[in-house]
């Protein structure tokens, strides 16, 4: 039976814990990192942070213990940890010889420019690109986000009128989204269904994820990278545009880039639960969700996109389609699959929620139970049945040799079934050599 | 771990109290700690709120003798946006440019509001009331004007340098009443005096900055005891029983006809006069 991979989606302290100290140190070497990974801290943690920023001493580890109240110590210790595991603080004997606590000093002093000036520019050159004329004004900017995030989207589900880079195509194989075999076009692969049902800010984040995993290989430094992007995701909004340029088309030469609100909600889409940022929900659609799922396991997508009809379809049937409704049905056939595919029962309700059409919003829950109960019903449909591999052995002649191989193969611990009755067992595949030279002994002796 | 999720926007408003009287008399007290170092302290106080999540809002309006102003945000721009004129500058430094655009209108916008306020009189004491009912009205307003599903938490700082003002009473009580109505956690509030003025950012920091979420799990200075004896209306002496107004429960120490605070007239309390009762006479038996 196949393996299913899950998709691990990593946030950005998992990331960050994984790199190495010195990567670390380096990285906390630029404003808007700090100010990135303190926004992801847990809120208690932020406030510790704030207390110690502006002290020079360290602070003994018991007085940071009374800060909280007696019942918030778990919260207390999560903090503790998180700050320690992401090398925000260190440990350092006070003269008493007490143990203390103090920020990381390359992250404290980054941290204090951000918030309150000093130090180097955060982009470089740039006064000197000149007064933009050919600005681009914030909605052509979201429009353009979204074309090319669809092109990479469609490309994956296998539109032939989707082309993108060498590079880009590279960059969804290694990630294990696609695969290749002997030349011909890629094709996806079943972590690749689950990525297409997430949400934009997970499929941004994987993405990138993604790319900073083989940046190393190219000879890229991923410190650089990582400040660059979180520069970007710090700038506002079609303010910077003497000094930044399009994010997603490293290939021209131009100095000048737009950071669009995909990038922009890299930051902000690292947690897992963040559904309306200021992407609004989906690309393709504009603000709001688009799907509404009736009780009759009909489903109607109110949209034009391709890609999201596309992925609509993955999972159901498409009865209908007008010019700007598409009629679905969900079926046991359609979801099983879609299952057979790699995609799992919640990744399909999570893209029919994050989708659900403000008047489903309303309703409590969002989609209907009936639904949501059945789709996870043939989802363990298919887990009835479990398939192990072994080798028969049957047509003993007593008892008694039936009972002695049976005793042996359990003990050896590969016996994985048998029927006393008929004098059959199964033993697998490992086992079944050591057995047979059993048996064989067995049957000189007698 | 309860972690605010990003549809919740906390606003923050803080009201300074820049009398310039006062601070003018506090320049030949204390040179070391004047109006622009107090706004520093409220401007990092307010960077730090709006670096902590990134939905968080700030509103800083300062308290004048005539007039409440709004230092940030300007009416001008998107709401809650802090984007303002598109050509102004950048900070030029490491600062994070949505703080570097704020602190820069704040400090324009105090320049101007001092320099162009004819201060008539000699009184030390502000407008607080004012301040506090217009900080209301735009917290009402960010209210309506949220996102469908946003929901939005609100508190409000005020840093008092003067003395208290006693005709403000009335409204002062008005504001917080209606305060009252808006939020139900106020008497969920902190206050602090602050012994040393220069490490008045370490205090906000340490003891304001925390959003009444992170208030229940940290440990904060506790109330200062409050004497809950009232001070009477005409002589300001601490009393144990005295009159109180009906309309605008202002006290008082002795009756007099008419309330002074809200002109209200009474009708003044005769002795209740016993009419004596015929006994009726046991009928003999």
């Amino acid at each position: 039976m196949k393996l299913r991979v899950q998709l691990q989606c990593k946030n950005l302290h998992e990331y960050l814990k994984e790199l190495s100290p010195e990567i670390l140190d380096r990285l906390y070497n630029h404003p808007a990192t700090c100010l990135a990974v303190y926004r992801e801290l847990p809120p208690l943690a932020k406030n510790y942070v704030m207390r110690m920023l502006f002290l020079d001493q360290p602070l003994p580890q018991a007085a940071v213990a009374l800060w909280v109240k007696k019942d918030s110590e778990k919260d207390h210790d999560q903090c503790v940890s998180v700050l320690s595991g992401l090398r925000l603080w260190h440990s350092q004997q006070l003269q008493g010889g007490l143990q203390g606590n103090i920020l990381n000093p390359v992250f404290k002093d980054n941290l204090r420019i951000a918030l309150l000036g000093g130090g180097k520019s955060w982009a470089d050159q740039g006064d000197s690109l000149g007064p933009d004329r050919h600005a681009r004004d914030v909605e052509s900017l979201d429009k353009y986000a979204l074309e090319r995030w669809e092109v990479v989207l469609h490309f994956m589900v296998g539109c032939p009128s989707a082309a993108v880079s060498q590079d880009l195509s590279q960059l969804l194989i290694q990630a294990g989204l696609m695969r290749t075999e002997a030349g011909d076009a890629p094709c996806i692969t079943s972590a690749g269904f689950q990525f297409l049902l997430l949400d934009t800010a997970s499929q941004l984040w994987y993405f990138t994820l993604q790319y900073l995993n083989t940046a190393q290989t190219r000879g890229m430094d991923l410190v650089e990278i990582l400040s660059f992007l979180f520069q970007l995701s710090f700038s506002t909004l079609g303010r910077h545009l003497r000094e930044f340029g399009l994010v997603f088309q490293r290939k021209r030469k131009s100095r000048r880039y737009y950071p669009t609100r995909l990038a922009i909600t890299l930051s902000a889409g690292v947690s897992a639960n963040s559904s309306s940022t200021a992407m609004g929900a989906t690309p393709g659609t504009g603000d709001s969700g688009f799907i509404v799922v009736e009780t009759n396991y009909r489903l109607y997508a109110y949209t034009n996109s391709e890609l999201q009809i596309a992925l609509v379809a993955l999972f159901s049937e498409c009865l209908y389609r007008f010019p700007n409704v598409v009629v679905a049905q969900v079926t046991r056939e359609s979801v099983q699959q879609a299952i057979a595919n790699g995609i799992t029962a919640q990744q399909i309700l999570h893209f029919l929620r994050t989708r659900a059409h403000p008047v489903m919003l309303k309703q409590n829950p969002v989609l209907p139970p009936t639904i949501t109960d059945q789709i996870r019903l043939w989802e363990l449909e298919r887990d009835r049945l479990q398939f192990s591999e072994g080798v028969l052995y049957n047509q003993f002649l007593s008892q008694a040799d039936f009972e002695v191989l049976r005793d042996r193969a359990q003990g050896l611990g590969c016996l994985v079934w048998q029927n006393v009755a008929h004098r059959v067992i199964v033993v697998s595949p490992q086992g079944h050599g050591e057995v047979k030279r059993f048996w064989k002994r067995q049957k000189s002796h007698t | 771990m309860m972690m605010a999720s990003e549809d919740e926007v906390s606003l923050l408003v803080i009201v300074v109290d820049v009398n310039p009287i006062w601070w003018g008399q506090q320049a030949n007290r204390e040179p070391q700690f004047t109006l622009s170092k107090c706004l520093d302290a409220v401007m990092v106080m307010g960077n730090s709120h709006l670096v902590m999540t990134r939905t968080n809002k700030l509103a800083i309006i300062a308290s004048h003798c005539q007039e409440s102003h709004f230092l940030y945000p300007c009416k001008l721009w998107k709401f809650g946006d802090g984007h303002g004129d598109e050509n102004a500058s950048t900070s030029g430094d490491g600062k994070y440019e949505l703080l570097s655009v704020a602190n820069d209108f704040i400090a324009e916008e105090i320049k101007n509001l001092m320099s162009r306020t004819e201060v008539k009189g000699n009184q030390t004491d502000t407008l607080l009331a004012g301040s506090l009912a217009k900080a209301l009205c735009y917290i009402h307003r960010v209210a309506k004007e949220l996102e469908a599903g946003q929901e939005m938490k609100s508190r409000i700082l005020v840093v008092k340098a003067a003395e208290d003002c006693a005709l403000q009473y009335m409204n002062f009580m008005n504001v917080i009443f209606a305060a009252q109505k808006q939020a139900c956690d106020i008497t969920g509030g902190l206050y602090l005096k602050i012994p040393q003025k220069i490490a008045l950012a370490q205090y906000l920091l340490w003891v304001f900055l925390p959003d009444s979420d992170q208030r229940s799990q940290l440990v904060l200075p506790p109330p200062v005891h409050v004497d809950y004896r009232a001070a009477c209306f005409c002589h300001r002496n601490l009393i144990e029983i005295g009159y109180v107004c009906s309309v605008c429960l202002s006290i008082f120490c002795n009756f007099s006809p008419i309330c002074t605070t809200c002109e209200t007239a009474f009708k003044i309390p005769l002795p209740q006069v016993v009419k004596s009762k015929k006994k009726k006479l046991k009928p003999s038996t």
